[in-house]
Formats: structure tokens, sequence, C-alpha cells
């Protein structure tokens, strides 16, 4: 019987937008140590880096000192990426990102959802009003299941993904 | 028209000759937290370059190694001019990378039947 197959990567991250790329790149070098599919190393590791944008865009960083925080664990065949940040409960980015996550799971496929954010985009002004491009990339590229919660003032937005 | 250096971003420009497609190389990568600020000014002297020598553009995607759905914005705002200003745009991509195929493929939304916009993978053009 082989022995059990488990990872885990669970850090502190300064909000900070360079530690973003630093991150993204750590995880598809260590994910490929790991994973003979390259291509589920870089989906992953771009999982990563769009959660950490969100986390830094739309956060409550009126305490700079607060970090955000990143997890990812699984196992042989499935896999968490996790990012925490803090956020102020009745904000208008919060009640955005829930209809985001909500609308997506309207769509026959992650697809379907991906290609109507796409021409959501196209259609809008461009005061960059129409975000959340990165929630409908990962639930489409990374072929993620994507859940969010709120407890207290920190929001924690959870990627599920199978391979 | 001067090539594009941003971060870990470089776009070069290239024409071997004035009839040729403008073929922009992008490589590195590009996960800048506005991508608009830097790329919209060069996407616009991209588009008037082409108008004036009466050539479409190429954009050539398959150097490069990631970018953030900031920049896909971007792009899908590079496309909408382009059709806008009727200049001919091809994107060319590696379908041999997986994130490239679904990232570009989705793009196929964009394609109308005017022809100002087609997606070709890197081994069906020279």
């Amino acid at each position: 019987m082989n022995p059990p197959f488990s990872f885990t990567i669970d850090l502190p991250v300064r909000n900070d937008w360079a530690n973003i790329d630093l991150v993204r790149t750590s995880i598809l070098n260590c994910f490929a140590a790991v994973f003979n599919d390259l291509d589920g190393c870089h989906a992953f590791a771009m999982v990563a880096g769009e959660l950490l944008e969100n986390a830094i865009k739309y956060g409550d960083w009126h305490d700079s000192e607060r970090p955000l925080h990143l997890r990812v664990w699984g196992e042989q065949h499935w896999a968490n990426v996790q990012v925490e940040n803090p956020v102020a409960p009745d904000s208008r980015a919060l009640q955005d990102l829930m209809e985001s996550l909500a609308r997506l799971e309207t769509f026959r496929s992650a697809e379907d959802a991906y290609r109507a954010k796409l021409l959501e985009v196209a259609a809008a002004p461009r005061d960059g009003s129409v975000g959340k491009l990165g929630l409908a990339r990962i639930a489409y590229e990374g072929n993620c299941r994507l859940k969010a919660e709120v407890k207290e003032d920190v929001l924690s937005v959870t990627s599920h993904m199978t391979f | 028209m001067e090539n594009l250096r941003a971060g870990d971003l470089a776009i070069d420009l290239v024409q071997p000759l004035p009839t040729e497609p403008l073929r922009v190389v992008w490589s590195g990568k590009s996960s800048d937290r506005n991508p608009g600020a830097i790329l919209d000014p060069f996407f616009q002297q991209l588009l008037s370059a082409a108008e004036h020598r009466r050539v479409p553009v190429q954009l050539r995607f398959e150097k490069l190694l990631h970018f953030n759905s900031s920049t896909i914005a971007s792009l899908i705002q590079l496309i909408q001019d382009a059709r806008q200003r009727r200049v001919e745009l091809t994107v060319v991509f590696d379908r041999k990378l997986r994130w490239q195929q679904l990232s570009f493929d989705a793009l196929r939304v964009f394609v109308g039947s005017d022809g100002l916009f087609t997606l070709r993978s890197v081994e069906e053009v020279p």
C-alpha cells in the first residue's frame, strides 16, 4: 500500500502587489516538483495569483500591517487554494464578490460563464467598473468550484480543484 | 514606434518588410495591477501605425509565460478598437500550452463574420 500523499502550504503574505507574482511563481515551482502535469501546475498557480489579486484589490486595508493569508492543501487527486483577507462586512466590494460567485453558478458550465463575462467586459464602459473577470477565469481555466465565507471581518475565498 | 518594456513584460515590434503584418511579440509576464495604463497607449500607437502602413497586426503570445485577468480585459479593448478602426488583428498562441489554449480559445467569442479578428495557433502561421 502506498503511503498517504498530501501537501500543505500555509503562509501570511504582506499586502504588496509585487508579492503576488513571487507567490504565484513559487507555487508553480513547488508543484512542478510534486506533479508531472505542468499544465495543471500552471492552472494552480494562476488560481492563487488571481485570488491574491482580488484580495489586495478589494480587501479592507485601512490597517496596512494586516497580512493576507494563503493556504494550499490537497491530496493526490484534489487541491484547495484559499486566500483570506480583511474585509468590511457591509462593503460594496464584498457584495459584488458574493454576487459574482452566485452568478457563476447560474451558467450551464464554467466555460459559458467565462465567455459571458468576456462579452460583458467588452460591452462595459472603460472605467474598470466591470471587474471579477478573475473569478470566472479561475472557474473556467482552473476547473475550480469557488466558495466564499465571511467570519467577523475576514473573507476567505476557497477554490476546489480535482485532477 | 518603440518596443515596450514594463516590469517582467516585453513587447517587441517586428516588421521585416513594410508590406508585411506588424508582428507584436509578447514575452515574459504581464501581472501589473493596472496593465491598461501601460498597454492602452501602446495599443493606440500600434493601431495608428497599422492604419498608416495599411497592414494587419499580428499579436504573438507563444513566448508569454503568464498574464493576469486585467491584461485579458485590456486585450478585449484592443480587439474592440481594432474592429472599430477596421484594422485586421490576428492573435497567435501556442495551443500545446494548456493555459494558452484555454485563455485564447475563449476569445473566439469576438470572432465575427467581418474577418477582422482571427485566432491562430503558432503551428498554423509562418
